[in-house]
């Protein structure tokens, strides 16, 4: 089968699976309606202070496991829902951030910048156009760019790295992201450590559980599910309901701005924020390929980048950045969201999670069954079909009918959705945690994991106090076990060569940029310190 | 996912005590917990070759802490804004985590209590974990107890008990027990899977 054949065969498993319903007799795919429903859900989420789409997606992935059971046939429906989730909150997160300047997600925190002095001056449902319009352009052109990259990077890994190589190139992976994440090499590692001890505790290949002080109940392990959700969800949730406690701001009146002028969005006003949205989707397509480096970075050299042709090219009486230039809305949302595509090339490609977003979406893969994220996927067979690469085109299918809504009902969906400011995050997130809580035990039906969440909880409230970063900790407990399994065929498929990683060149040349990249980030925080 | 920390002092020295504190545990964990509670050592001796132990793999995640604890010891000891982990905030993150001790205390007995004062009228008596299926009965434990997680966490965080509080725990659970518990006949809502 050729690659026109698989992509075929990708967009059938989408719009001919199971049907949801049918109009005039066209049958609509329960894919197609889940996409819809995710992209819908993320938007309401994202527009909601306090919450963000990994949220929405943690707390959505036990209900559809639940609907759709552990069949192949899963897969799309659940897939398709946390990605709607996942463009949806992107966008969403404009929303507090332009009306209220306060940013719906993270990623939104540089919106407020010109978004907010844009509705002071009146011109809020302008300034939601133009985030929209930057949002869906930076999110499209990531997506183009995922599809042709994720199968080539995929099937140059294949062609060219073998075991050793690949074990090298894990390492280099988790150095990589130790180094880049939260800013601190030093932190970034020892939040890898901690991931890596967690997922080895009570596995291994003897008879006796490792590490597990001989405790029936760490004998198993921990679940994925109590690792993932106890650190990131849980985590944050606590540190989000102490800043409330600490600040007290949880019943601060809401002021909706006032609308004055020319709300609409012209085709002038698109060719003038043509250039700027442009550069944004290449600077976050790039960062958001690299796995770890999240959107935020993205956002903030967009703007930076942005501002500086802003300065060179604009009219005398336009505003400058940061006292409400369209520019500085179109210049971070284009960036912010062309990372969220660019995201997934390291996980389909590698099987590497880059953001918490994919953390998620490995977890849904993890949890079905029949789509190991990593390079294996993109395996073109010609006599056989591989199931795996018609999976992956359907996810590509997907995030294009996602997109497709983004353009058409996004921005009518996102600007109503101001009124989520309303709703108090003191009550909002106690919910949250017992939505997180019931959401672990209903997968793992025993008490002992609500502990362990708990204590992972714990640990990612602490993490975020002494600001070492928690996402490096998610994605070592991910990629600990794979690390560990193929370093142990990389020892046996080389002979039992203890020095298997250094005889091997590309295995070798991954070491040496582990080392370097933590050593030149090291030194960077060391310059930083003193300055 | 959620960045910003607002209260980072200039003069704290928390730096060096999360270094030399990752260090020392790493110290531990390399040359008494894991040779001490994993059966094969890092490389192992089986029918005649060589295989990696299941002590390897722990041990190099134990030497990233331990890597991590001397990078920030030699670069980052002296960098500013650096956090502090104050005791106010162990403090509400201790009070937190007690409410939902409490709340799952309650949900786990909750229902058998309940069936014990109902058996005090019967002259059948009847068994909770036959009744764990049974709506009402496998609905009580999580009621009480997600009443008591979440009204209690925003009686902590707003500083006051409230009916808003209230209210909202019974809407929380009501709603919960609408999406994971009605549609579903294989979930089990807690603590129905452990009694």
């Amino acid at each position: 089968m050729d690659i026109l054949a698989y992509i075929w065969l990708g967009i059938q498993a989408v719009f001919m699976g199971p049907e949801a319903f049918s109009i005039l007799g066209i049958s609509i795919s329960i894919t197609v309606m889940m996409v819809l429903a995710g992209f819908l859900f993320g938007i309401l989420v994202g527009a909601t202070p306090g919450l963000a789409g990994p949220f929405a997606m943690a707390i959505s992935l036990p209900i559809l496991i639940s609907v759709f059971g552990y069949t192949p046939d899963a897969l799309l429906p659940v897939m398709g829902f946390l990605i709607g989730i996942m463009k949806g909150a992107t966008i969403g997160g404009a929303v507090p951030a332009i009306l209220f300047n306060t940013p719906g997600t993270p990623d939104a925190f540089m919106t407020t910048l010109d978004g907010y002095p844009m509705a002071q001056k009146g011109q809020a449902k302008k300034a939601l156009r133009v985030a929209h319009l930057s949002s869906a352009s930076g999110d499209t052109f990531s997506d183009i760019v995922l599809f042709v990259c994720a199968p080539f990077l995929a099937i140059i890994v294949e062609s060219y790295l073998d075991l050793p190589e690949k074990t090298g190139l894990l390492i280099l992976s988790l150095s990589f992201i130790a180094a880049v994440i939260g800013g601190s090499a030093g932190k970034g590692l020892i939040s890898i450590g901690l991931g890596l001890l967690a997922v080895y505790v009570g596995t291994g290949e003897d008879f006796y559980p490792r590490m597990s002080l001989g405790a029936e109940g760490l004998s198993r392990g921990f679940p994925i599910t109590t690792a993932v959700l106890g650190v990131l969800i849980i985590g944050a949730v606590f540190k989000e309901l102490e800043e409330i406690w600490r600040d007290s701001q949880s019943t601060k009146p809401v002021q909706t701005p006032t609308e004055t002028g020319d709300q609409k969005l012209h085709w002038a006003d698109v060719k003038r924020l043509s250039p700027i949205i442009a550069r944004s989707a290449a600077i976050g397509t790039c960062i958001g390929a690299l796995p770890g480096v999240g959107s935020t970075l993205a956002a903030t050299l967009g703007y930076t980048v942005g501002r500086a042709r802003h300065q060179r090219t604009k009219a005398a009486d336009a505003p400058e950045f940061g006292e409400g230039a369209p520019e500085g809305v179109a210049a971070t949302e284009a960036a912010n969201s062309a990372v969220s595509g660019a995201n997934l090339i390291p996980v389909l490609s590698l099987g590497i999670p880059g953001n918490a977003a994919a953390v998620f979406l490995i977890l849904a893969a993890e949890s079905i069954g029949g789509f190991n994220p990593g390079p294996a996927v993109f395996r073109f067979s010609p006599d056989v079909v591989n199931p795996e690469l018609v999976i992956a085109f359907g996810i590509f299918t997907c995030m294009t009918i996602a997109n497709i809504f983004n353009w058409t009902i996004g921005g009518v969906f996102m600007r109503s959705m101001g009124f989520m400011i309303n709703i108090p995050k003191s009550l909002l997130l106690p919910a949250v945690l017992l939505l997180t809580l019931t959401a672990i035990y209903v997968q793992e039906t025993r008490l002992e994991a609500i502990w362990f969440a708990l204590g992972f909880g714990v640990l990612g409230y602490l993490m975020r106090v002494l600001t070492i970063s928690p996402l490096p900790f998610v994605i070592a407990f991910i990629l600990g076990r794979s690390l560990e399994q193929t370093a142990r065929q990389a020892y046996s498929a080389t002979g039992n060569d203890p020095f298997f990683l250094f005889n091997n060149p590309i295995a070798l040349v991954f070491i040496l940029m582990s080392v370097a990249v933590i050593i030149l980030s090291g030194r960077k925080s060391k310059g930083a310190a003193r300055e | 996912m959620f960045p910003k920390d607002t209260d980072v002092p200039e003069k704290s020295r928390s730096n060096l005590f999360i270094g030399l504190f990752c260090i020392a545990f790493a110290l531990v964990l390399i040359f008494i917990w894991i040779p001490l509670d994993t059966k094969t050592g890092i490389v192992e001796r089986a029918r005649g070759k060589y295989v990696i132990g299941d002590a390897l793999a722990p041990t190099v995640a134990a030497g990233f802490v331990l890597l991590g604890g001397l990078l920030l010891l030699m670069f980052e000891r002296h960098a500013k804004l650096q956090p502090i982990l104050s005791l106010s905030k162990i403090k509400f993150v201790a009070s937190l985590i007690a409410v939902i001790i409490v709340g799952f205390g309650v949900m786990r007995f909750a229902g058998p209590i309940a069936v014990e004062v109902a058996n005090m009228f019967r002259d059948d008596p009847m068994e909770y974990r036959l009744l764990r299926a049974t709506p009402g009965w496998k609905h009580i434990g999580y009621i009480f107890g997600g009443m008591i997680i979440v009204s209690g966490i925003i009686a902590i965080v707003e500083r006051k008990m409230s009916r808003r509080a209230l209210m909202t725990g019974l809407a929380v659970v009501v709603i919960l027990i609408a999406v994971f518990d009605l549609p579903f006949d294989d979930l089990l809502l807690p603590p129905n899977g452990d009694v």
